[in-house]
């Protein structure tokens, strides 16, 4: 069987930690998450006037 | 020079460029950078979807301390995944059939839980050798067994990736063989073959996924066990 050749074994293992480490990583964390968005909603609520100072 | 079936699975060199290298380097430009677009193309969305639900599914049942391991879990399954989906592609080379890959991967991930382990709560790492309600004569027997099966698992781990991988690929090389070579002599058999071969390459496509999933759910337990 062609992969128990020990010959590229340690380049094989080697090259693709390298991509794993450096490239991988870097792609997975460039995606954020924003918040879900909320709806807005149907009416706007009905505010309570203030005319007078606090005391 | 006579071609066996297990050729597909050589290293080889194309214009003197390992196609190792190519088959490692050229998968990842399928996954754009993400634009600071509040609502990107569907590319994006879909991988930040599948990035963003395998990791939050992936982190349920570790705790706090496993909450590290995210980012490197979450890399490795669209390693694994992309690499078995992209070699289903006719004449493509798939990296994830070399034992070499593999267990490069298995070994270090595994004994770095087992180290984990026995460094942050030796008691209790120590203690999943000898399962809860053991007959007491049977006991130093399952802590043999128990040895036995953890040195087993990154092994495991490996070969189970490529001797999957490695079927797949053979038995689709095969079968299309067989429709091929009969197609000019008896072509209803040959229909038929062609219709197997195709309900293999769904299966196949399935098979990618699910080991990809595999090896790193076996890490997620492996890592549960010990953090």
């Amino acid at each position: 069987m062609p992969q128990l050749n020990p010959a590229p074994w340690f380049t094989i293992l080697f090259f693709s930690w390298l991509i794993f480490l450096i490239v991988l990583p870097r792609k997975v964390l460039s995606h954020t998450f924003p918040n879900e968005t909320t709806s807005r909603s149907a009416h706007t609520p009905k505010t309570e006037p203030w005319a007078w100072p606090w005391y | 020079m006579v071609l066996s079936f297990f050729d597909q699975f050589m290293s080889p060199s194309y214009l003197g460029i390992p196609l190792m290298a190519l088959a490692l380097i050229l998968p990842w430009t399928l996954y754009p950078k993400p634009t600071s677009q509040w609502i990107s193309n569907r590319v994006l969305t879909l991988q930040g979807w599948f990035i963003n639900r395998f990791t939050q599914q992936l982190m349920l049942p570790l705790g706090r301390k496993g909450h590290k391991w995210a980012l490197l879990l979450t890399s490795l399954m669209v390693f694994l995944i992309t690499l078995n989906m992209l070699g289903l592609l006719p004449y493509t080379f798939t990296p994830t059939t070399q034992l070499s890959l593999n267990m490069g991967f298995a070994v270090p991930l595994w004994l770095a839980t087992v180290l984990i382990g026995m460094r942050n709560q030796p008691t209790i790492a120590l203690g999943h050798l000898l399962p809860e309600g053991t007959p007491t004569p049977l006991i130093p027997v399952l802590i043999i067994i128990e040895t036995i099966s953890l040195f087993i698992r990154p092994i495991a781990l490996g070969v189970r990736l490529t001797a999957n991988l490695t079927a797949g690929h053979l038995l689709i090389q095969l079968i299309a063989t067989a429709a091929f070579v009969l197609a000019p002599l008896m072509p209803t058999v040959a229909l038929l073959t062609a219709t197997l071969l195709l309900l293999l390459t769904l299966l196949e496509v399935a098979v990618a996924m699910i080991q990809a999933y595999v090896f790193v759910l076996l890490l997620s337990l492996y890592l549960q066990e010990n953090v």
